[in-house]
C-alpha cells in the first residue's frame, strides 16, 4: 500500500516538475520578468526545453531506482517511507539547482541585450476590476470550521463512551499507530488541529482576495480575464482542499468516537481516495488554469500597444522566488515560477498567517 | 475597463500622477458626481505602491475638492462649489502661465496653441 502511495507521488511530481515551464505565463522566465519584444527569445525556450528535459530524466531514473530497489524485497514500512522521501527530496533539489543556474543565465541575458531599454515602464490599474472579482466569499470558509466545532461538542457528549487509548497518528493502511491517555484535551485534540487548519483556509482567502489584481499593459483585456479566472479557481481548489480536509479529520474522529463503525477497507480507502483526489484537483487546477491563468483562452483581441512594458518589479523578488517589498500592501502575491499565491515577505502580517498556525499544530502535537 | 496608468520611475511623484489620472477620469466623463474611489488599500495593492501614495492622492484630490472623504466609508467625486471653481479658475491660469510663455519662446504661433489645447480637448471628450 505505501509502495503504492509513494510511486504515485513520486510520478505525480516528476509530471509537475516536468511540465512547469510551460505551465507559466511568457512574461517571467525562471523567475526574471521579461520585457515585450522578447518574450518569445529562442534563447528562454531552449532554457524551458532543457529544465523539461533534465527534469523528467532525473525523475524517471529515481522513480525505476525506487521501484527495483523495492521489488522482490521485504521491506519495513519505515524504509519504504525513507527512501521515498529521500527519492522525493532529491527530485525537488535537482530542480531547484536547476531553476537557479537558468535564473541566472536569464538575468545575464536580459542585462547582456540591454532588453527593454528603450521601453517605458508603466503599471496599470482597472478600477472597475474589484467589482469583476469572482473568488468565493470568505464567509463560506466559515462553515467547516462550524462543522468542526459541532463534532467537538459532539465529542463532549460522548466522552463517557470513547476508549480509555486515543489514536493520534494514524498509518498509511489507515489504522491507528500511535496513541495517548483519554482527557478532556486528547479527545479534541485531531478537531482542534482541523480547526487551526481552517482558520488558516479562512485568512488566506481573505488577504488573497484583498491582494493587487496585476493586468499586463500591452494585453489589458486579455491579462485581466485570465487574471480574475486565476483568481476564481484558485479560491476554488483552496476551498475544495478545506472540504477535504474537514472530511478526513471529521471521519477519523468519528471513528475514533465509534469504534463499532470501524472498517478497515475504508480506514484504507479514506487516505488513498483523499491523496487521488488532491493530486487530480491539483493537476486539473495547474494544467486548465496556468500562471496567471495564462492557460485560459480568451476570445478577446487588445489593440496593439507599443513602446510600455510591464513595471520590472525583479528588485522585490530574491532567487526570483521570494517577495519582499515592504510597500506593497499586498499580504499574498502571485508566485513567479510555480502557480498560486506566495507571500509578502516585506509584510509581518503574512508570517503570522502561516507559522502560527504551524506553532500551534506543533504545539498541540507535543502536548497530546 | 476604468484605466489608471502610472510610471513608478518617472520624475513626477506616483501620488500626483494618481491625482493627475483620476482628475482625466473625471474630464472624460468616466468618473461621475458620486461615484465611489476604490479603497486606499486595494488600489494600492492593484498599483503595488504604499498605502501613503494613494492616501496623499486622495486628500490632494480633497484639499482641491474633486473628491470627498467621507470616515470609514470612503472617497467619492464630489462636485465642485462656485467659490472653488473661481479659486480653481484662478489656479489653472496661474499654472497655465509658464507653458503658454515657454511656448511662445519657441516660437509657437497663437494659432498653433489654439490647436494644441483644443485637440487636448477633443481627446478628453473621446470626440
Amino acid at each position: 500500500m505505501i509502495h503504492l502511495l509513494f510511486i504515485v507521488i513520486i510520478g505525480f511530481i516528476v509530471i509537475m516538475q516536468t511540465s512547469i515551464p510551460y505551465l507559466l505565463k511568457r512574461t517571467i522566465a525562471f523567475g526574471v520578468s521579461i520585457p515585450e519584444g522578447h518574450t518569445d527569445d529562442p534563447s528562454i525556450a531552449s532554457y524551458k526545453k532543457i529544465y523539461a528535459i533534465v527534469s523528467s530524466i532525473v525523475g524517471i531514473a529515481g522513480l525505476i531506482a525506487y521501484v527495483s530497489w523495492m521489488s522482490g524485497r521485504s521491506l519495513s514500512g519505515e524504509k519504504v517511507v525513507l527512501a521515498g522521501l529521500f527519492i522525493q527530496f532529491s527530485i525537488l533539489f535537482v530542480s531547484m539547482a536547476l531553476y537557479l543556474y537558468f535564473h541566472a543565465k536569464v538575468i545575464q541575458l536580459k542585462r547582456a541585450k540591454q532588453w527593454g531599454a528603450n521601453l517605458k515602464q508603466v503599471r496599470i490599474v482597472d478600477l472597475e476590476a474589484r467589482a469583476k472579482d469572482e473568488m468565493l466569499p470568505s464567509y463560506l470558509y466559515i462553515i467547516p470550521m462550524l462543522i468542526t466545532i459541532g463534532l467537538m461538542i459532539y465529542t463532549g457528549t460522548q466522552y463517557h463512551l470513547m476508549p480509555e487509548r486515543i489514536p493520534t497518528h494514524w498509518g498509511p493502511n489507515g489504522q491507528p499507530d500511535a496513541f495517548t491517555e483519554k482527557t478532556p484535551f486528547s479527545v479534541i485534540a485531531t478537531l482542534l488541529i482541523a480547526l487551526i487548519i481552517q482558520a488558516m483556509m479562512l485568512m488566506i482567502n481573505v488577504f488573497t482576495k484583498k491582494s493587487g489584481i496585476r493586468i499586463r499593459a500591452t494585453k489589458r483585456q486579455t491579462s485581466q480575464i485570465q487574471q480574475l479566472s486565476f483568481r476564481k479557481y484558485t479560491s476554488w481548489f483552496l476551498f475544495l482542499t478545506t472540504v477535504l480536509i474537514t472530511t478526513l479529520f471529521g471521519f477519523l474522529q468519528v471513528t475514533t468516537i465509534h469504534a463499532e463503525l470501524e472498517n478497515a477497507m475504508l480506514m484504507m480507502a479514506a487516505p488513498l481516495v483523499f491523496l487521488v483526489i488532491i493530486l487530480l484537483a491539483t493537476a486539473a487546477y495547474a494544467f486548465k488554469v496556468g500562471q496567471s491563468g495564462s492557460r485560459i483562452e480568451v476570445q478577446v483581441e487588445d489593440d496593439a500597444i507599443t513602446g510600455i512594458t510591464d513595471f520590472d518589479d525583479d528588485r522585490f523578488w530574491k532567487f526570483g522566488v521570494f517577495y519582499m517589498n515592504k510597500n506593497d500592501p499586498s499580504i499574498f502575491v502571485e508566485k513567479r515560477f510555480g502557480i498560486g499565491w506566495t507571500i509578502n515577505f516585506g509584510n509581518p502580517i503574512g508570517y503570522l498567517i502561516l507559522f502560527v498556525p504551524i506553532l500551534l499544530i506543533l504545539a498541540i502535537s507535543f502536548l497530546v | 475597463m476604468m484605466l489608471i496608468r502610472i510610471e513608478p520611475d518617472s520624475e513626477i511623484p506616483i501620488y500626483l500622477q494618481l491625482t493627475h489620472e483620476l482628475i482625466e477620469l473625471m474630464a472624460r466623463g468616466k468618473l461621475k458626481d458620486g461615484d465611489p474611489l476604490p479603497s486606499v488599500r486595494s488600489f494600492a495593492a492593484d498599483l503595488g505602491v504604499n498605502m501613503h501614495t494613494v492616501n496623499k492622492a486622495y486628500h490632494e484630490l480633497e484639499r482641491k475638492q474633486f473628491i470627498q472623504i467621507i470616515p470609514k466609508s470612503g472617497a467619492i467625486v464630489s462636485s465642485i462649489s462656485n467659490d472653488m471653481a473661481q479659486f480653481h479658475h484662478e489656479r489653472i491660469t496661474t499654472a497655465l502661465q509658464p507653458v503658454i510663455a515657454e511656448a511662445l519662446v519657441i516660437g509657437m504661433s497663437d494659432r498653433e496653441i489654439k490647436a494644441v489645447v483644443s485637440s487636448i480637448m477633443k481627446d478628453l471628450r473621446g470626440e
